[in-house]
């Protein structure tokens, strides 16, 4: 199943860190190599997991296989569901380009729908419009850039570590989140549910043709390539690779070291919030419990399985929501609970990194 | 420990009728290295190495950084294997397999970074070499024998003494006298000089000298001729892993002759003859009672007033640690400043500004280049762009056909060799790194050029070639801040130099009318160059490490 989808080899790993653009096959080789053997090796353990709960791996891995390919449906469950994990994975993927790492994706994620789900709610169902979707956007994006950007204000002028505070920051995200839903921001005529109320049909995302998938995903997949150009064309990529490779021949190269970092991990927040009105303006039309929980995770599993490449963290986005989708047929399939596809994607991880060397903030 | 002192007493002994006439024929070599050979893939570090080194000698290797010094002695001293080759002690083949069987062979060590825990006492630091038997450690008796070797090997050493009180010297003459002590009849000192002052290496030669009127034997590993001729019985060159020239008298043969077996072949001495250039009185860089206080609270510069002159090389000689790091740092805007104001080319720089001083026209050659400069992952020519994108920029990204055109051109310029630009300049070996970081500095037309070791790492002909390109800079009127440890380099290249003591400027010479002992006592603080006694830390060795 996921073997199919995963090894990098076909795809395009354009240049290293910040540097001119280079092709090396034999590498590119090598390194689909080892990620096969990783991706294997994860699935036989798990495998062995299965066979200790008395199902058998290769009819599990059979279902899970035929139901998540086999059907549109289920393919277009994938990409809705590799929208928000993209965007959130690429939150990771900036900051880390300049050694950060950022592990709020997730608040970042939640805290964009509730900047979007306010502005929806202060226009009002008669203020709806395509100029509100775009403000509600923008808002979204800044919200996670603020959220992301305090992270990086507490490094600078604090010194906490910035992958400390921006879990921490998750909570605080979330839970401001629950007490607007439960409160100020409760849907009067709902059934009391604690839920905003719905988006007025103007503001939300519309469908890619006769297909469930809405448009956030050309979103996401526009924010991957710009990142991706942002990262390894412009000055600003490149000096976010000196930053990241060695700050202090940043800082004696003149560059504003302090400024690059906060940069960083805003437009990294930026992105997450935009994952989070994605999701708001495409799937779940309201903020309600729940809402994008773990999706800031999975994104940053994603980009540290492509080693924080933006063309790779698009493949591991998918490939995360495949084995996300592939996990509910296990359920329903095999019986397995649910969480265990986590532990399939935390066994993926850990051989991948196990198998390929990785180094922080660098894309080897 | 007991019976390896008796023995030593015994050689000591038996050494005293023939001291000055030590004859290799009679008795079996302390060392004898046959046919010694170590790979590093394809790298050959060691090819069919003879080295013999007879009792009562004292043994210079010589050779360029990369010849195989370092290899070599890591082969005698067990730290690695040999592919090929032998090692014999007194006559005894020994498969030296560790660094306990070498000491347990009578081989010791002293490194270049000394391996002294600075918390201790003396007699702390050397119960931790010695293998000392029970559960409690005899402070008294150790310190008694302490005093007691102390004597014997004629190296003045206080027991009691915390580590972190010492001067540089003196924690040399502890490591020494803890490798002694632990039985070494063999004692190899990896580039013992370049962290002393001229007083305190020929305090340290004298030691030596001692030594081999006992009879023990000396292996010193250096690249400065000066030293080898001070102290050497004999000479052995190595180049490109290979011996070129064996157990040679030092007295029979000229510097030039030695130089050309280091190099292989004959470097051309700098031009003498300077002129004085005609510019502007601005000075490049004026520091006017300058304090920069380290993280811990200590003082390391103590309110520094220093001009560096357009159209001069200001060379600036100290102990390491005497505060070059700081004013290095301080040219650049790279650290705060407690009070006084720096100004770099008429302009003021606020401390910590690296880009007021860089915008000023100040170009820096750091001292440490893989910790200040570079970035893994960045090809020489992502390097080369670094410090200056503005000059490479193509509407939002860099133009790299451009960077890597005005790096061809440059090094052609340069001369220095830099090696292809689209190298990982973190895959390089130092000196490659070092030319990549000269080449950069030389391209700018910078009007301060502070240079920090600027030859560390290189072979005797690119250090010339740096030392013209310094002289170069010179005459176009820059600025040059030249910091450097090696005291002949200054008075050739400086047209003065700053000494400086514990962050403070001690004197200013010129190379013209002084000479190495009077920079030498200036950098012991200016007193008289009595070195330290027994038992008498004196003020500037308190200070070294509890600051103020």
């Amino acid at each position: 199943m996921t073997a199919a989808t995963l090894p990098p080899g076909g795809a395009a790993p354009a240049g290293s860190a910040a540097s001119a653009p280079r092709f090396d096959t034999g590498r590119i080789a090598k390194g689909a190599g080892r990620w096969g053997v990783a991706i294997i090796g994860a699935l036989v353990i798990f495998g062995a997991f299965m066979l200790a709960k008395g199902v058998n791996p290769f009819t599990a891995y059979g279902d899970m296989f035929s139901s998540t390919f086999s059907s549109s449906n289920s393919i277009g469950e994938i990409l809705i569901k590799a929208s928000p994990i993209l965007l959130a994975a690429l939150a990771v993927t900036v900051p880390a380009r300049a050694g950060l790492v950022n592990v709020g994706g997730e608040g970042q994620l939640v805290i964009g729908g509730v900047a979007a789900a306010g502005v929806s709610l202060a226009l009002g169902d008669g203020g709806a419009s395509v100029g509100g979707m775009v403000l509600m956007m923008v808002a979204a994006a800044a919200a996670g850039a603020m959220l992301a950007g305090l992270a990086g204000v507490l490094r600078l002028w604090v010194g906490i570590n910035e992958a400390v505070t921006t879990l921490l920051l998750n909570y605080l995200a979330v839970d401001i989140m629950l007490y607007l839903i439960f409160d100020s921001w409760k849907d009067p005529n709902g059934s009391g549910q604690p839920a905003t109320r719905a988006l007025p049909v103007a503001e939300r995302l519309p469908l890619i043709g006769t297909s469930r998938v809405h448009t956030g995903l050309f979103i996401a997949l526009g924010a991957m390539v710009l990142m991706y150009l942002a990262l390894s064309r412009t000055t600003w990529g490149f000096r976010l690779g000196v930053v990241g490779g060695n700050p202090e021949a940043a800082r004696r190269s003149g560059y504003r070291v302090g400024l690059m970092l906060l940069g960083a991990l805003a437009v990294g927040g930026a992105l997450a919030g935009l994952g989070g009105f994605v999701q708001l303006a495409g799937v779940e039309f309201k903020l309600r419990q729940g809402f994008l929980v773990g999706y800031g995770y999975i994104g940053f599993l994603a980009s540290w399985l492509a080693r924080h490449h933006p063309l790779q963290v698009g493949l591991g986005a998918l490939a995360l929501a495949a084995i996300a989708v592939g996990g509910d047929s296990l359920q329903i399939d095999s019986g397995l609970p649910a969480a265990g596809v986590n532990i399939l994607m935390a066994l993926v991880l850990l051989a991948v990194f196990g198998w390929t060397r990785v180094k922080k903030g660098v894309a080897a | 420990m007991t019976k390896a002192q008796t023995t030593q007493a015994q050689t000591a002994e038996a050494e005293q009728g023939d001291v000055e006439t030590v004859d290799v024929t009679d008795r079996p070599s302390r060392l004898e290295v046959r046919g010694m050979t170590k790979r590093f893939g394809d790298l050959v570090a060691n090819d069919a190495v003879d080295l013999t080194v007879a009792p009562g000698e004292v043994h210079a290797v010589l050779g360029e950084n990369g010849a195989g010094k370092s290899t070599l002695m890591k082969l005698i001293y067990g730290t690695y294997q040999p592919d090929e080759g032998t090692i014999a002690v007194d006559g005894t083949t020994v498969a030296v397999t560790s660094p306990a069987v070498a000491r347990s062979a009578g081989i010791g060590m002293v490194f270049q970074d000394l391996r002294l825990v600075p918390a201790f006492t003396v007699t702390e630091n050397i119960a931790l070499a010695l293998e000392l038997k029970g559960p409690l450690l005899d402070r008294a008796g150790l310190a008694a024998r302490i005093r007691e070797g102390s004597e014997q090997f004629g190296l003045a050493v206080d027991p009691d003494a915390l580590v972190r009180h010492l001067s540089i010297g003196e924690r040399q003459r502890v490591e020494i006298l803890k490798v002694l002590m632990a039985g070494a009849q063999l004692v190899i000192l990896d580039e013992p000089t370049s962290v002393l002052a001229p007083q305190e290496v020929d305090r340290l030669f004298e030691g030596l000298m001692e030594l081999r009127a006992q009879g023990l034997s000396v292996v010193i590993i250096t690249h400065k001729l000066r030293e080898a001729r001070a102290i050497a019985d004999r000479v052995s060159v190595l180049r490109g892993g290979k011996i070129v020239l064996g157990r040679a008298d030092p007295t029979t043969m000229t510097d030039p002759e030695l130089i050309e077996a280091m190099v292989g072949r004959t470097v051309p001495a700098l031009a003498a003859e300077r002129s004085t250039v005609e510019v502007s009185n601005e000075p490049a860089l004026s520091l006017t009672d300058v304090v920069v206080k380290s993280e811990d609270g200590a003082t390391r510069l103590k309110g520094l007033t220093l001009d560096v002159k357009r159209g001069e090389i200001l060379g600036i000689a100290g102990v390491a640690g005497s505060g070059q790091r700081e004013l290095y740092e301080v040219a650049l805007g790279l650290c705060d400043i407690e009070s006084g104001s720096v100004m770099v080319c008429g302009k003021p720089i606020g401390g910590g500004q690296s880009r007021q001083a860089l915008a000023a026209g100040a170009v820096g050659i750091p001292e440490d280049p893989v910790v200040e400069s570079v970035v893994p992952g960045l090809d020489v020519a992502a390097h080369m762009a670094m410090e200056d994108l503005p000059t490479y920029r193509k509407r939002l990204g860099i133009d790299w056909s451009k960077v890597r055109s005005f790096v061809g051109s440059l090094n052609d310029r340069t001369g220095l060799r830099m090696v292809d630009s689209k190298r990982m300049l973190s895959d390089l070996s130092g000196g490659n790194i070092q030319r990549v970081i000269l080449t950069r500095a030389f391209g700018t037309t910078g009007e301060l050029l502070v240079a920090a070791y600027p030859s560390r790492g290189l072979d005797i002909a690119t250090t010339r070639r740096t030392q013209e390109l310094l002289v170069e800079r010179r005459g176009a009127g820059a600025g040059v801040l030249f910091i450097s440890e090696d005291l002949d380099e200054l008075l050739e290249l400086s047209d003065r130099i700053a000494v400086f003591h514990d962050g403070e400027l001690t004197g200013i010479v010129e190379p013209s009318s002084t000479d190495r002992y009077e920079i030498g006592r200036l950098m012991l603080g200016g007193a008289e160059a009595d070195l330290v006694a027994v038992g008498e830390p004196s003020d500037q060795l308190a200070t070294v490490g509890g600051g103020s």
